[in-house]
């Protein structure tokens, strides 16, 4: 079943679409990664999702409430839980009572299992937290009412490096449990860690809906030599290679083709040292970003 | 439970009341301080001012405790600061949330639109309780001081029939909230409505050619003189007031939810 279903979603702001016939679907359990850099319109499409903001064109469905119906979107927002990228909490509100006010008005029955893995000073006021602290706070906030859909946008900024594991690995717990998270971020490697299915999206526009690891199949293979010799470009190049870099003996490219012929090519060459990777999705990245991968679509 | 947010923003209303009603106090003692003088000398101050600025502050019977209560304290204090007050109050509940991202967490929760507006403003009751307890009893208390006393129904219906007015001024602070982006501009749009319709009630008064103009001023609706000074109780103007609060909440509801919250 799909937990969020986009069709044709559009919003213009004048001749600028910041949302532009986007459709997609997130299915139960799953850990979708909603991929794009900065300003490329992955925040218009969760504040439409979210009823903040209304579509020009198309429509979506959250839990089954289409966004465009108030009241149906009001009630599902039961089983929701948001962490925004900027946390607006009141201030004057010490962590404990911040919790207070959502339980409230959604429920807080896995509170105090979540302080277990995220604890922000409770007892402080809001206003002093860092901002490891108050993305912590988000967290719990997002999770306490033990939501069916979580979506989250950008949110490991701000947290230190272990934090970011701990939830990265209470995530894929959250998710084998049921939980569907919609994750938006532009920091490939996360994604790439974390999530079952990947969109991407640039200037408003989906430009890949993919597996994680067919991307990464399709997307080759990243491979670094060291050679005993210098080699020329003219003469070691084949066409498989995309993104080749040779300076002195070391040579360093994308291999699009299969490992055997790869192989084959490379003993004619005498080798001191070899790696192949799989490339980072920034690597990818850079291809969907690039003029020539629109030409090549 | 779903008063959750009424619950908060009451409870965040409650420092600022009382640190202006404690204001109003004090202000207010300040300015019978001077009564025993302006008891003694009020024909000669009627006199000096032009007649259009007895008009626009209303001042009558300047030597008896309830006229200088009803056209110089009341007037002053409550209903050209107590209205910034409220315009100000109101104007700072919507677009200060929307500005600091609050408002984005807070509709990710099961709760509508209107019951956020409805919830945000029905919080104005603190002020309206705690000023409005506060201004009585130290009025009350203060008359005293100056050897006057004052009937106590008297002050609690200049107090009573004041809060539709104060609403109203709310409920232009409520409007200006949801429709301006940044709050400051809101803030600023509402205090200088609510000032404007003061001075222009007050000048409308002067002459019968532009007396109309002051009928669209909640102003005109409240009246501490007529109440202190001749017992009026204009509880028509009360519904006026009322009513008018209702639908400026309407209209603040229906912007509301029409809006984006970029």
């Amino acid at each position: 079943m799909a937990v969020i279903s986009l069709d044709n979603l559009t919003k213009r702001y004048g001749d600028i679409s910041a949302n532009d016939g986007i459709s997609f679907e997130v299915t139960e359990g799953e850990i979708f990664g909603y991929l794009g850099p900065n300003g490329a319109g992955k925040t218009t499409t969760i504040r439409q999702l979210l009823g903040l903001i209304k579509p020009t064109e198309g429509t979506a469905t959250v839990l089954g409430a289409d966004i465009r119906n108030r009241k149906a979107l009001t009630e599902v927002k039961a089983n929701l839980g948001y962490l925004p990228d900027e946390l607006g909490f009141d201030e004057r509100l010490t962590g404990n009572q911040a919790l207070d006010y959502f339980a409230r008005m959604r429920g807080d029955e896995r509170r105090e299992e979540l302080l277990e893995l995220f604890h922000p000073p409770l007892e402080q006021k809001i206003g002093t937290y860092s901002s490891g602290n108050r993305r912590m706070l988000g967290i719990v906030q997002a999770f306490m009412h033990d939501p069916e859909l979580v979506i989250m946008d950008e949110p490991t900024s701000g947290l230190d490096p272990l934090k970011q594991d701990r939830l990265h690995q209470f995530l894929a717990d959250e998710t084998a449990s049921g939980t569907t998270i919609f994750f938006s971020s532009h920091i490939l490697s996360e994604v790439q860690r974390i999530c079952d299915r990947v969109g991407i999206i640039r200037d408003g526009q989906l430009v890949a809906l993919e597996d994680i690891d067919e991307l990464l199949e399709r997307s080759g293979k990243q491979v670094r030599l060291h050679l005993s010799e210098e080699v020329t470009e003219s003469t070691f190049v084949t066409e498989e290679m995309i993104d080749v870099e040779i300076v002195d003996r070391s040579v360093q490219f994308t291999y699009t083709g299969k490992y055997n012929s790869l192989l084959d090519h490379l003993t004619e060459y005498d080798i001191d040292d070899i790696e192949i990777t799989n490339p980072q999705l920034d690597a990818i990245f850079k291809h969907y970003y690039s003029e020539e991968y629109t030409e090549d679509a | 439970m779903m008063t959750a947010i009424l619950r908060i923003e009451s409870r965040n209303r409650l420092k600022s009341s009382v640190i202006l009603t404690g204001v109003f106090a004090i202000t207010s003692l300040f300015f019978l301080a001077v009564f025993p003088a302006m008891r003694d000398g009020a024909e000669a101050i009627e006199d000096a001012f032009p007649e259009y600025m007895m008009g626009l502050f209303g001042f009558e019977e300047l030597h008896t405790i309830e006229g200088f209560l009803g056209g110089y304290v009341y007037p002053f204090i409550w209903v050209i600061f107590g209205g910034i007050y409220f315009a100000y109050a109101g104007a700072g509940m919507i677009a200060s949330d929307i500005e600091h991202r609050q408002m984005d967490l807070l509709l990710s929760n099961p709760v509508s639109r209107e019951s956020v507006i409805i919830q945000t403003i029905a919080s104005i009751w603190v002020p309206l309780v705690v000023l409005n307890v506060g201004m009585a009893v130290t009025l009350f208390g203060g008359v005293q001081l100056v050897d006057e006393s004052l009937d106590p129904v008297l002050l609690t219906m200049v107090h009573l029939l004041s809060v539709p007015y104060f609403l109203v001024c709310a409920g232009i602070g409520l409007v200006f909230s949801v429709t301006v982006k940044r709050v400051g501009t809101a803030q600023v749009g509402a205090i200088g409505l609510v000032f404007m319709s003061w001075l222009i009630e007050g000048l409308s008064e002067m002459g019968d050619t532009y007396e109309w103009l002051g009928t669209v001023t909640p102003h005109r609706y409240y009246d501490s003189s007529a109440i202190l000074v001749h017992e009026e109780y204009a509880f028509s103007d009360a519904a006026v007031l009322t009513g008018s609060f209702i639908i400026l909440v309407v209209i603040a509801v229906i912007i509301f939810v029409r809006r984006d919250i970029q």
